[in-house]
């Protein structure tokens, strides 16, 4: 996957946005749009063309778990690359979200490596 | 009944009274006094019970007025300038450390073309760089440094939310106590409602002694979760 993928950052904390928004540029992503929530977010996403969707879970509106479900039943969205970026962090809702179709999983508070390391793993991937 | 409690107590009444003898007449009267006074107690402790049961249950009513009229939204402000607080600090670090990014790539940037000309071995060249650069870098350096102490800075909103948090818990303390107090004055029971563990909620960040069942501490627990599971 090019550099300049297009990334869409969804957080209702505007700072967790700036945060991931800092750590992509200095991975050389500088390509990345944001959004407050699930609902704010599908209309972007089926709008324009990202290669790569980071999400929060618990957000005000539509939370993270049925934006992702959202995604996966659109056609045009369905193999988009999904990364969860959360503090949920019970096992039955890391199956969960498996189950949903994300592509990635990070707990929150995370490190510049491990979100490194899963977006080189799922975007790796969705190259294929 | 009447007749064998009270009936020889009533003779001696009457015939102290006939007789007009005021000594005898007072102690039928004081003996008559002390046989209803058990009773008479009973009664006053049992309405003096009543009593402050009313005015405990008064008080309690009244205070739980007071926490739904003015302390619980007085707390739904606080905690809102403390989520204010918190943003605006966050805001100002990450605009400080998106300020010296630059800056200290700048100088990273220039001290790399300096060691090239340094590598090249001709003085003149040498001289004009570093007469460029060091001024340059000295002016970055220090405008890294203020930034960080501006940084420095921006975290005293920590004591400033903890003092507000620490308020809110005493507040919710309160009401805990005033809750427990109307529970056992009621005398009712109290179902425990039982909160279902639906995976597709959202439950908010990890809190040590409060958040219940299997919990991934850390990302390698994630990593080895999810691999289990074929991802």
């Amino acid at each position: 996957m090019s550099k300049d993928c297009k990334f869409l950052v969804v957080d209702d904390f505007s700072t967790m946005r700036r945060i991931v928004k800092n750590l992509l540029h200095d991975l050389g992503y500088p390509n990345v749009r944001e959004a407050d929530d699930g609902e704010t977010a599908l209309p972007l996403l089926r709008a324009e063309d990202f290669d790569c969707l980071i999400t929060d879970w618990n957000m005000p509106g539509m939370p993270g778990l049925d934006l992702i479900k959202a995604v996966r039943a659109d056609a045009r969205l369905a193999k988009l690359p999904v990364l969860m970026l959360t503090a949920e962090a019970k096992r039955e809702q890391i199956i969960e979200a498996a189950q949903a179709g994300v592509n990635g999983y990070i707990i929150k508070p995370f490190t510049a490596e491990t979100l490194k390391e899963k977006l080189d793993k799922i975007l790796g991937t969705a190259a294929k | 009944m009447l007749q064998r409690e009270y009936g020889a107590c009533v003779d001696a009444l009457s015939e102290a009274f006939h007789n007009a003898d005021e000594a005898a007449f007072f102690a039928a009267v004081d003996h008559i006094v002390h046989m209803r006074e058990p009773r008479m107690l009973g009664e006053i402790r049992r309405l003096t019970g009543g009593l402050q049961k009313a005015l405990e249950r008064f008080s309690i009513e009244s205070r739980l007025a007071d926490f739904a009229e003015h302390e619980i939204p007085g707390a739904r402000t606080r905690l809102l300038h403390v989520i204010n607080m918190t943003d605006a600090a966050a805001h100002r670090t990450l605009d400080l450390v998106e300020r010296s990014g630059p800056l200290a790539e700048r100088v990273a940037h220039e001290a790399a073309a300096v060691l090239a000309t340094l590598a090249a071995g001709e003085p003149e060249p040498l001289h004009v760089r570093l007469e460029q650069f060091l001024p340059a870098a000295r002016a970055d350096c220090e405008q890294i440094r203020r930034n960080l102490a501006e940084v420095l800075l921006a975290q005293g909103y920590q004591d400033l939310t903890g003092q507000i948090i620490r308020s809110v818990i005493k507040l919710v303390e309160e009401l805990e106590q005033t809750l427990g107090s109307l529970t056992r004055l009621s005398g009712d029971v109290v179902e425990h409602a039982t909160l279902g563990s639906d995976p597709a909620m959202a439950h908010g960040p990890v809190v040590p002694g409060v958040t219940q069942g299997e919990i991934a501490a850390q990302q390698t627990d994630v990593d080895e979760l999810l691999s289990g599971l074929g991802m």
